[in-house]
């Protein structure tokens, strides 16, 4: 009985997974790109370009973006996505700065700030997880609400006067660097290690690999997506409030930009893990190439117009490059 | 050899051919050197257990996916069809039983679907629609509705629909998947007749059949297939169904199953009045050691039976007692997976895996709650379980990281196994348990539902394949739209009282 005439089933190893040279350089094509964009932008303005100056100006452009695109991160692991990330940025600044001019104390400002976000988000969680609403139209109609809520808050003009102290939060320097990245480089590491070590960060995962799956294997898949919206909502807020901050104004458009770099960079990061997951060592990826394109553009003399037009192509190149991957297995 | 074949058809070159077709994905093969020869004006059956690669064989001949090796011959001319258009251009089209029509528009677009468009200067001309659409329906003899949304007919109807439209592209070799599996009776020879007249046509009709009884009415000759290869091509004249059944599984009738001496009279799962969508008013109990099988025909609620228990899907009454715990309305499938009970769900590639994921990951899916500490996963509990389930249910992989997308379907099934045994349950629900896996895998599957029956595991598996439902089980319920029409010990059940049962007649 035990020898059955079945033919041998698996072959030892199949081609397609051995590492070769070419492979190795897809999977690291993105990472190359960002490499080659510093290299470039190194060679062609090397005095302005690598200063010191010009590198922390980088990160502090790109400390805001990265905390957005985390946020957007743990949404995108779920397989969902939010519209809704940058103008719950901008509310929330928004509510904290009127807050703080209202004459509230600063701490109190920041943590009805950081409600406001969270409620957003839990308004999207809702609708997704348990109204069935696709997350696009459902986050599309909190982008349209909440946007128009910031305008309300910030009564459509320019809020400032906010107490200096608050100012220290995006303003301050230490060692050198602006405090952002600090707070940019906390939230990354929280969200990383809540995606790689959690049970939460577990469920987020498997729903995104396959949701009947996680559901059919015990995992509360409504509750996963409900907490992935109601996180990025809050992690949004603090983006937000960091922005006001360094701005030392509010506006009612202030953060709303972020949304969709935070999805290009998302999507950037995506293409660096072989399965295709979204991944916040990714994500940091698309950050950078963003960031490191748009600084290096601005100083080699190309307008802001071009910038968006370049973000654009990277987009496809690397999404293109990822699928072709994707099909050669 | 063909007594059955008028003489003309001998003659001619097989409207189609497959020669030595080879395919393998991953590094397994569905296919092996595969032969299939079909001549103008018969209809033969192809033939196998699921997994044998008839299904690939179809797709490689009607341009699904490109052989590695070997031809297809369409006329005696060696031809490569790109994709299936190409297959259709040259007369070659396959009826897939769910896929065939577009439900939301009317029968006779449906009927023209492939076919160019009557228009004028590209405004459709509905009466030359109609008249070309109804001069199809009428060659098949059938009346239909011309204007009537396809999504309404009958099953009947749409696979009428489907022929109808074939035929429409000059379909000159025509390939029915199942397509009888959701028709009655009357239904059936209502569809042969039409088969027969497109036979006496000159058409050619490769037909897949898991009813062997239809074949043997229907067909002049049959292939079977197993583990991608051809085994025998066969008058209907020359064979017989237990010939035929003993060369699709390869091996004379139960050797591959093991003996049933594991069952003990201790109650492990109690059912009482459970209901819920398709499923009404079910009560049994099963024991420990015990391998009850559930059977029916599609669509009788035996997979809804499995999901109820499982907290897959919501039951509106009714008592599911395990080991002395009532589960009232079982609060999904966590809860149950905590009082033991596990599902090993019907499609492995939708709800058993995440293809893209490590059989690892995989593993740890079910697994988040025993494997963790305040919220924190020890990811070396999962590491440590993944392995052990690697080397006990002997999964072929390179380790507990490959994805689980690269492995054959039967280590894939290993794999959600070890997924549901790794929380240890009490009653392990099975839903089609060798569903795609070749011969041997199957055996080993049956090997490990007996293992765990002898550790004191319920396990309760839904099978359509009846010779695999008494081979493997203690006792069988049968389900006949939604309740249990009938109940046999293994060991006395036959396919004739199964069948009866699962047509609602009480014996």
């Amino acid at each position: 009985m035990a020898q059955t005439e079945a033919p041998p089933v698996v072959a030892p190893a199949t081609p397609s997974d051995r590492t070769s040279f070419t492979a190795l350089l897809w999977q690291g094509g993105t990472l190359l790109a960002l490499v080659v964009l510093v290299i470039l932008f190194g060679a062609l303005q090397p005095d302005a370009f690598l200063s010191f100056g010009n590198v922390r100006n980088i990160l502090a452009q790109i400390a805001i973006l990265a905390i957005i695109a985390s946020a957007q991160t743990v949404v995108m692991v779920v397989g969902d996505f939010d519209l809704s990330v940058g103008v719950t940025a901008t509310l929330a600044g928004a509510t904290a700065a009127a807050l703080m001019i209202d004459g509230w104390s600063i701490p109190l400002a920041i943590v009805a700030a950081l409600v406001v976000g969270t409620l957003v988000g839990v308004v999207n969680g809702i609708l997704v997880a348990y109204m069935n609403l696709s997350a696009f139209v459902a986050t599309l109609a909190t982008l349209t609400s909440v946007g128009g809520l910031a305008f309300i808050v910030t009564d459509g003009t320019t809020l400032f006067g906010m107490p200096e102290s608050f100012e220290v939060i995006g303003q301050g320097r230490p060692l050198g660097l602006p405090l952002p990245i600090f707070f940019a480089v906390i939230v990354c590491v929280v969200v990383w290690l809540v995606l790689k070590f959690t049970t939460i960060g577990r469920r987020w995962y498997a729903v995104g690999g396959s949701a009947e799956v996680a559901r059919l294997s015990g995992v509360n898949v409504r509750l996963a997506r409900f907490l992935a919206f109601t996180v990025a909502g809050f992690v949004s807020a603090i983006g937000g409030i960091i922005l006001v901050s360094r701005l030392a104004s509010a506006s009612a458009t202030s953060a709303n930009n972020y949304m969709l770099l935070a999805v290009a960079a998302v999507f950037l990061g995506m293409t660096v893990l072989r399965s295709g997951a979204a991944n916040v060592g990714g994500t940091l990826v698309g950050v950078g190439i963003i960031g490191v394109m748009s600084n290096g553009l601005n100083i080699v003399g190309v307008s802001a117009y071009f910038q968006q037009v370049f973000t654009g192509l990277i987009i496809i190149a690397a999404v293109t490059l990822s699928a072709l991957k994707s099909r050669s297995h | 050899m063909s007594t059955a074949l008028d003489s003309s058809a001998v003659e001619v070159a097989p409207a189609l051919e497959a020669v030595g077709v080879s395919k393998h994905f991953d590094g397994v093969f569905a296919l092996n050197g595969a032969q299939l020869s079909v001549q103008p004006g018969e209809i033969h059956a192809l033939l196998g257990e699921n997994g044998a690669g008839k299904s690939t064989l179809i797709k490689v001949v009607t341009g699904l996916y490109a052989p590695d090796e070997g031809q297809i011959r369409r006329n005696g001319e060696t031809v490569a069809f790109a994709n299936v258009r190409a297959a259709h251009g040259a007369g070659v089209v396959a009826l897939y039983q769910e896929l065939s029509i577009v439900p939301t528009v009317s029968v006779a677009e449906n009927i023209l679907l492939g076919a160019e468009t009557p228009s004028r200067g590209g405004v459709v001309s509905w009466g030359r629609l109609n008249k070309r659409a109804g001069e199809q329906l009428a060659r098949l003899n059938q009346r239909i509705p011309l204007k009537k949304l396809a999504g309404e007919l009958s099953p009947v109807q749409q696979t009428m629909v489907a022929v109808a439209r074939a035929l429409a592209t000059d379909a000159r070799v025509l390939i029915l998947d199942e397509p009888t599996a959701a028709l009655t009776d009357t239904e059936i020879t209502d569809l042969f007749t039409v088969l027969r007249r497109l036979r006496d046509e000159g058409v050619a009709i490769v037909y897949v059949s898991h009813r062997l009884e239809e074949v043997f009415e229907l067909c002049d000759r049959l292939t079977v297939m197993r583990n991608g290869e051809t085994i025998v091509t066969r008058t209907i004249a020359e064979t017989n169904i237990d010939e035929v059944i003993s060369t699709m599984v390869g091996r004379p009738h139960g050797l591959m199953y093991p003996a049933r001496d594991t069952a003990t009279s201790e109650v492990v799962i109690e059912v009482d009045g459970l209901t819920g969508s398709r499923v009404q008013d079910v009560s049994f109990r099963a024991h420990a050691g015990e391998v009850l099988g559930v059977g029916g025909l599609a669509g009788s609620g035996r997979s809804e039976l499995l999901r109820l228990l499982a907290g897959a899907q919501k039951q509106t009454s009714g008592d599911i007692t395990v080991a002395g715990n009532t589960l009232r309305h079982a609060g999904g499938v966590g809860r149950a997976l905590e009082a033991g009970i596990a599902l090993v769900p019907e499609e492995r590639r939708s709800q058993g895996v995440i293809l893209g994921d490590s059989i690892q990951d995989n593993i740890a899916v079910a697994n988040i709650p025993t494997v963790s500490r305040a919220g924190w996963v020890n990811n070396r509990a999962i590491a440590r379980i993944a392995r052990s389930a690697l080397s006990d249910l002997q999964i072929k992989a390179r380790g507990p990281r490959q994805a689980v997308g690269q492995l054959s379907g039967g280590n894939q099934q290993k794999v959600v196994l070890a997924k549901m045994l790794s929380r240890k349950p009490k009653v392990l629900l099975m839903d089609e348990p060798t569903r795609g896996i070749d011969v041997g895998t199957k055996a080993e599957i049956y090997r490990l539902i007996r293992r765990l029956a002898a550790s004191g595991t319920t396990v309760i598996a839904v099978s359509s394949e009846l010779p695999e439902l008494i081979g493997m089980s203690d006792r069988i319920l049968i389900m006949h739209q939604g309740r249990i029409s009938g109940e046999v010990q293994a060991a006395d059940a036959d396919e004739e009282i199964l069948l009866s049962y699962a047509y609602g007649r009480t014996a």
